[in-house]
């Protein structure tokens, strides 16, 4: 046990929950998930919030058990290893928009950063774009650590706070075992939700045992080794420090591996399963993303995982991503294979805006 | 025998700047590394410094007002 725990300590840590997560994401589209979406932070968690009816977006509707995965096996992880620790008061309010648009650019893009690694990973070049404004966002994101920016510091809080994301996400488990009806018309027929998309990427998926054993496997090790697809970046940036960068690029290569082996490789630009080819777009959304997730502290994966080790700023984060869906699908800035959403480019520069304020005005508090 | 190393814990990620630029003000060797992975903390990065200049390290922190989560030996 200690091996193994030194082991996930080590520098190993992050590329061997990189290798998990290259090998068992296509696997999870052979079986039935959506192409190049065998595990999407962004997508899933907006498949979430249609299948409550945050969203009417009919094809998107779906509770992804990969999501009450990653936070029940951090969750599991954190309590072994006894590192789950209750907390908050890291100012949750602005975390809650920065999720939303963290959601709302990672919707023009089509993509968490997970899911920008794993299109490149599949051929899908419109991830380029996207990937090179995840990192412009990001090292705009350095500029304000460098000046002084910060959310402040969380306190310790009492234990229970820590298990409501958990229980929130048994609760989501439920609605998927049971699919209970809740809306009901005049007549008191049943109308839903709890929704579940009968075409398109929402009713693609693979079996639900097994993407939540996935989920809760990857969410254990992502605990134990700090795997963050952002904070790789961050980390490149401010200390020349490769740790997290290497469980990117094994989770790049694996993958790429696997879909060759799966037959799952296209390469190209056209006709990319949920994609669009606007580059222009492409990059602008993930700019928005990557910029939101680092003053947020992580990508929305980490962020998933902190919440299931009782960091409950990081599960007001997660919330905001539940209303940035709701809005990107409500308000039309999500994109979609058709192109980019009506009010998508707006809504990106509104986000930017927002979060340049943020930076700016955030600051740490002298003692 | 290798040097022996401490790290300076941090909450948030601009304190941890703030200390690398107020310790190496004063001349202090120090770098900011990525948290090591079996102290918990909530921030991920933690500033690295010779043992030896523990009490040196901590009083400069102090001064500036940096808030930290102590001083640890590696």
């Amino acid at each position: 046990m200690t091996g193994l725990k030194g082991f996930f300590s080590s520098r190993w840590g992050p590329i061997a929950t990189g290798v998990v997560v290259g090998v068992l994401a296509p696997i999870l589209v052979k079986l039935g998930n959506p192409g190049n979406m065998g595990i999407c932070a962004a997508c899933f968690t907006r498949d979430i919030a249609g299948a409550l009816g945050l969203h009417r977006a009919g094809v998107v509707q779906y509770i992804r058990p990969e999501i009450i995965g990653f936070v029940l096996g951090a969750l599991v992880a954190s309590l072994a290893a006894r590192e789950f620790r209750p907390r908050t008061g890291s100012s949750p309010f602005i975390r809650f928009f920065l999720g939303m648009f963290a959601m709302i650019g990672a919707l023009v893009f089509l993509g968490c950063p997970w899911r920008a690694y794993l299109r490149l990973s599949g051929g899908d070049w419109n991830a380029i774009p996207g990937i090179a404004g995840l990192v412009v966002g990001v090292l705009i994101g350095v500029v304000f650590l460098k000046m002084g920016f910060s959310l402040g510091r969380n306190r310790p809080a009492p234990k229970a706070l820590g298990w409501a994301m958990p229980l929130l996400m048994v609760v989501f488990l439920a609605f998927l075992i049971f699919a209970p009806q809740f809306g009901r018309d005049a007549e008191g027929a049943a109308t839903g939700p709890i929704f579940f998309s009968a075409k398109g990427p929402g009713a693609m998926y693979a079996p639900l045992l097994f993407s939540l054993a996935v989920g809760l496997l990857i969410g254990i090790l992502a605990q134990r080794s700090r795997f963050c697809t952002i904070g790789a970046i961050r980390d490149l940036a401010i200390l020349r420090d490769a740790y997290l960068f290497w469980g990117v690029v094994a989770l790049i290569v694996a993958a790429a591996i696997t879909n060759l082996a799966l037959g799952q490789f296209k390469p190209g630009f056209a006709d990319q399963p949920v994609a669009h080819t606007n580059t222009l777009w492409n990059f602008g959304g993930m700019v928005l993303a990557g910029l939101a997730f680092t003053l947020a502290g992580g990508c929305p994966g980490r962020q998933l995982f902190l919440s299931g080790e009782g960091d409950a700023d990081a599960a007001v984060f997660v919330l905001g991503m539940l209303g940035g869906a709701f809005v990107a699908h409500t308000y039309s800035t999500a994109s979609s294979p058709a192109g980019v959403g009506a009010f998508g480019p707006i809504m990106v520069v509104v986000g930017l805006v927002f979060c340049l304020v943020v930076g700016l005005t955030m600051r740490e508090r002298r003692t | 025998m290798s040097e022996a190393y401490g790290v300076v814990l941090f909450f948030t990620t601009s304190s941890a700047i703030r200390g690398e630029k107020v310790a190496k003000r004063q001349g202090l060797r120090v770098k900011l590394i990525p948290t090591p992975r079996q102290l918990s903390s909530d921030c991920g990065m933690a500033l690295r410094f010779a043992w030896r200049d523990a009490d040196d390290v901590r009083r400069c922190l102090e001064e500036a007002g940096v808030e930290n989560d102590g001083l640890h030996r590696i």
